[in-house]
């Protein structure tokens, strides 16, 4: 009984403490805003005798307070009733009661026209206000504490249900034995199995490829060819990081380098040089990778942790040269280099179309490069020191060889997402190679699941495609990207689509002592 | 590349060779420098020279503070917190809030009835400044360990660190999402008016000896030596540097690991939380992206002293301060170039002395 309360008690504290947050940084007001226009309500239109917006915020806060009750009554599997109902509501009552005092202590402090987001930028008065359900503060700070409650016990009583009647087992089972049957026709086996089963569904995706970009617009033409670039960098860091694991926080640098060699060679503005595109591209390419291999050559004897800093350094070493008043006459300083050149062939200048098959060619080029690597002696050799270096060099692998090897295929990679990405936008400067990018790739390569191709092609999806369909979370993505790493590394440190052969270690891995600290 | 049947020995002491050269022809390029400045053609007088020592030694007595966390932290568990700097702005905005809150309390008096309490009582305002600036940080530590760190404590080596990048970033954004993403003002007390301090006439012109600077230097002195004798004399150092040592062989004489390592995430975080309120005070500004560069230098002065060390991560701090205002001078180049010169510095360090000025010897595995 005690330990219940305890654990209802540290619930609803959690959850008191992630929904205040959420208040801080404005995300109810956001969130209510996107309900709102999800189910197509008219702002100021009244919806079960509420305003539209209070009603999609009710809902919003109406989930979480479910989502309290869902948690904590999931904890107590296997209780009676009564239990888990009791442990529910007092982890919603606690939820409440913080969201409540909270609510009531900024509500007073508004009406009493203290202008607070000088200091708490979110907590503008319409947003104070629709957190109390633009009641007064003590009837909104009631209303609160009262909804999160009940929502809470609704959750438990629910979870309660589908937990005794195991609604979701069944379901599951249900879908596994029809998968089973279906696979079980003998045509479906047949064409599952045999060879030409993967030739048709590249060839589909091919397709695909080629009739998206002539269909979709040039707003989506251009939001596909950066998660396009993406991918390409995700490709190049995933060699250097999920086959070598040389953790590289300075990849940047090499896009960089890239970017500004077309830059410079093909834009008339600080030297004059109308070099062909087709000419500079393989000249940005080898420079990112003559670069990187100067990099790695010092750092050849380094592991983990340092290589990370020192990779860190030196990608803000570039960023900072780059804007620097020193090198203002070679790299055009912080105002960037304009009329970068694009691609012509045959009389025909690139568009966005044409843009796109490129990105698309290079990607298809960067994963062909990647498969046969990885699956050759290289990229065994690899996978063995980015396990342990000791015993592969015992094993009789060069690893200075390799090491300098995954580096300069990686900084090649980021070199032709460079050219690519200076040609596409006519324009690169300083701010285009913020630390910034090198952490966007690293959480596409660890989200995706570091060495899996498709997961760093759904990793660079998830972070550059979906903020593009959810404008209005802009402002959050940066947040959740990092929220997403860390619950990653909690949660599936292996990634969503992670490659066989580590899935399999870290299953191994987790299974034996971490217990202890993972409750 | 060397080829496979080569022995080992003798890439060993071609690297040596090489960074034999390298360092007699860096050495030789700064001497011949010092001279060319100094005696044949001097640009600053001694004046500008004390300004710049003055500066230096400032700013590194910050970074020796927030180096000192990277140090216990990485002793400890052998692992990079890259959120120890964000721990830091949080301090910085701890101290922020608490001089405006004390700003807005008036105490009246008859001389002058516009009076607030921040500068009515200077001392008492920043004292409670510091309070709240080192307990949120060390509070933000603790939590930021049992969260992101602690789950991890078993897992690859890729994971914990990969963590913390994204707990800095979490904070970062959190920060800025919260309080803005404008650079706001530091407001001291009057008396501690950025820029006022004792002036000292020196050669042709006079060295101005901030008051905000004394008290970021002498303060954090004495937390370095408190510290000092924390880690050396109590029952509690003793435990930390047992667990430093060998976390099974603790475990076994009683002592309580994860509290250990907790502790150490409070006292780092507190540090931190320190250096952000001195930040602050004695630089001015604060904003959510302020502990990003400080962390990294912070990173660069514990590895210079040799990580795991303790007067190693001081003295490292210090160097990295004096290099920072000295270097540019000295070596002739822009300044706007003086955070290409401490990354530079970090990674010759890592390449020539990875163990650092006063580090112990690693093995290659920590390396």
């Amino acid at each position: 009984m005690k330990t219940q309360i305890k654990s209802s008690l540290n619930a609803g504290i959690t959850f008191g403490i992630v929904s205040l947050f959420l208040y801080l940084i404005g995300f109810t007001t956001t969130a209510s805003q996107i309900i709102q226009n999800l189910f197509k309500l008219k702002p100021a239109s009244i919806v079960l005798g509420m305003d539209s917006l209070v009603f999609s915020f009710s809902l919003f806060i109406g989930l979480i307070g479910v989502w309290a009750g869902v948690n904590q009554a999931r904890s107590q599997k296997g209780q009676p009733f009564g239990t888990v109902l009791m442990s529910a509501t007092l982890t919603g009552l606690t939820h409440g009661l913080i969201v409540a005092l909270v609510a009531y202590i900024t509500g007073s402090l508004n009406a009493s026209g203290v202008k607070m987001n000088t200091y708490l930028s979110q907590l503008l008065p319409a947003s104070v206000k629709l957190f109390l359900f633009n009641q007064t503060s003590v009837l909104g700070a009631l209303s609160q504490l009262a909804f999160l409650t009940l929502t809470a016990l609704l959750g438990g009583a629910v979870t309660y249900g589908l937990t005794v009647s195991n609604v979701f087992g069944k379901l599951a089972d249900a879908w596994h034995s029809l998968w089973k049957q279906v696979n079980s026709v003998p045509a479906v086996a047949r064409f599952r199995a045999s060879p030409y089963f993967s030739s048709v569904m590249y060839g589909l995706l091919l397709l695909v490829m080629l009739l998206v970009p002539l269909r979709v617009g040039q707003y989506w033409n251009y939001t596909l060819g950066t998660v396009g670039i993406y991918v390409l960098l995700g490709l190049g860091l995933n060699i250097v990081v999920g086959l070598a694991g040389l953790l590289n926080l300075g990849y940047v640098a090499f896009f960089a380098i890239g970017a500004y060699t077309v830059a410079l060679l093909t834009s008339p503005a600080p030297h004059g040089l109308v070099w062909n595109f087709w000419l500079v591209l393989p000249l940005g390419i080898l420079a990112a990778t003559l670069v990187g291999v100067l990099l790695v050559v010092p750092v050849l004897r380094m592991r983990g942790d340092y290589l990370a800093i020192v990779t860190l350094g030196f990608g803000e070493i570039i960023r900072i040269l780059s804007k620097s008043d020193a090198l203002t006459w070679l790299t055009g300083g912080p105002k960037g280099v304009n009329n970068v050149g694009g691609p012509v062939l045959f009389g025909w200048v690139f568009n966005d179309v044409g843009y796109l098959y490129l990105i698309f060619l290079s990607v298809l080029l960067a994963i062909f490069v990647t498969r046969r690597l990885q699956n050759s002696r290289v990229g065994r050799a690899w996978e063995s020191m980015r396990e342990d270096e000791t015993v592969s060099r015992a094993m009789g692998i060069n690893i200075l060889r390799h090491k300098v090897l995954a580096f300069a295929i990686g900084a090649a990679f980021a070199g032709l997402g460079g050219v690519l990405f200076a040609a596409r936008n006519q324009f690169t400067g300083p701010e285009d190679h913020n630390m910034m990018v090198s952490i966007n790739v690293l959480s596409a390569v660890i989200v995706g699941g570091m060495g899996s191709i498709p997961g760093v092609i759904a990793g660079a999806f998830v972070l550059k495609g979906l903020p593009e369909i959810l404008r209005e979370l802009e402002n959050y993505r940066v947040l959740a990207f990092a929220t997403l790493l860390v619950v990653m590394m909690l949660v599936r440190p292996a990634g969503i689509l992670p490659a066989s052969r580590r899935k399999f270690e870290h299953e191994k891995g987790r299974a034996v002592p971490g217990e202890e600290g993972a409750k | 590349m060397a080829t496979e049947n080569k022995v080992n020995k003798k890439k060993v002491s071609t690297y040596k060779i090489v960074q034999i050269v390298l360092g007699v022809l860096f050495g030789g390029y700064i001497v011949w420098r010092l001279y060319q400045i100094l005696i044949a053609n001097p640009v600053y007088g001694p004046d500008t020279w004390l300004r710049f020592a003055i500066a230096g030694i400032i700013l590194g007595s910050v970074y020796a503070l927030v180096a000192i966390g990277y140090t216990l932290v990485y002793g400890i568990l052998h692992m990079i917190n890259f959120a120890h700097g964000d721990i830091m702005m949080i301090g910085a905005f701890g101290g922020y809030f608490v001089f405006e809150a004390l700003k807005n309390i008036s105490t009246p008096t008859v001389a002058d009835p516009k009076l607030n309490f921040l500068n009515a009582h200077p001392i008492v305002s920043v004292i409670l400044a510091f309070v709240v600036g080192v307990s949120v940080a060390a509070l933000s530590g603790y939590f930021l360990e049992r969260i992101a760190y602690r789950p991890l404590r078993n897992a690859p080596r890729l994971v914990p660190l990969i963590s913390a990048i994204g707990a800095s970033i979490f904070l970062e954004n959190a920060a800025m999402l919260m309080f803005g993403a404008q650079r706001r003002d530091f407001t001291n007390p009057v008396v501690l008016t950025r820029g006022n301090g004792w002036e000292i006439p020196v050669g042709g012109g006079t060295v101005i000896l901030t008051y905000t600077g004394v008290l970021t230097f002498v303060l954090s002195i004495v937390i370095l030596v408190l510290l000092y004798l924390l880690v050396q004399r109590t029952r509690m150092g003793r435990a930390m540097r047992a667990v430093a040592e060998n976390k099974n062989v603790a475990a076994l004489m009683g002592i309580n690991v994860d509290g250990i390592i907790s502790q150490t995430f409070i006292l780092s975080g507190g540090l931190a939380g320190a250096a952000g309120v001195m930040w602050g005070i004695h630089l001015g500004l604060v904003y959510y992206f302020l502990g990003f560069i400080p962390g990294i230098k912070a990173f660069t002065s514990a590895v210079l002293g040799g990580i795991g060390n303790l007067p190693g991560a001081m003295l490292g701090g210090l160097f990295l301060g004096g290099v920072e205002s000295l270097g540019p001078a000295v070596l002739g180049i822009d300044f706007q170039l003086k955070d290409v010169l401490a990354f530079g510095i970090l990674v010759l360090v890592l390449i020539f002395r990875p163990t650092g000025i006063l580090g112990e010897v690693l093995s290659e595995e920590k390396v």
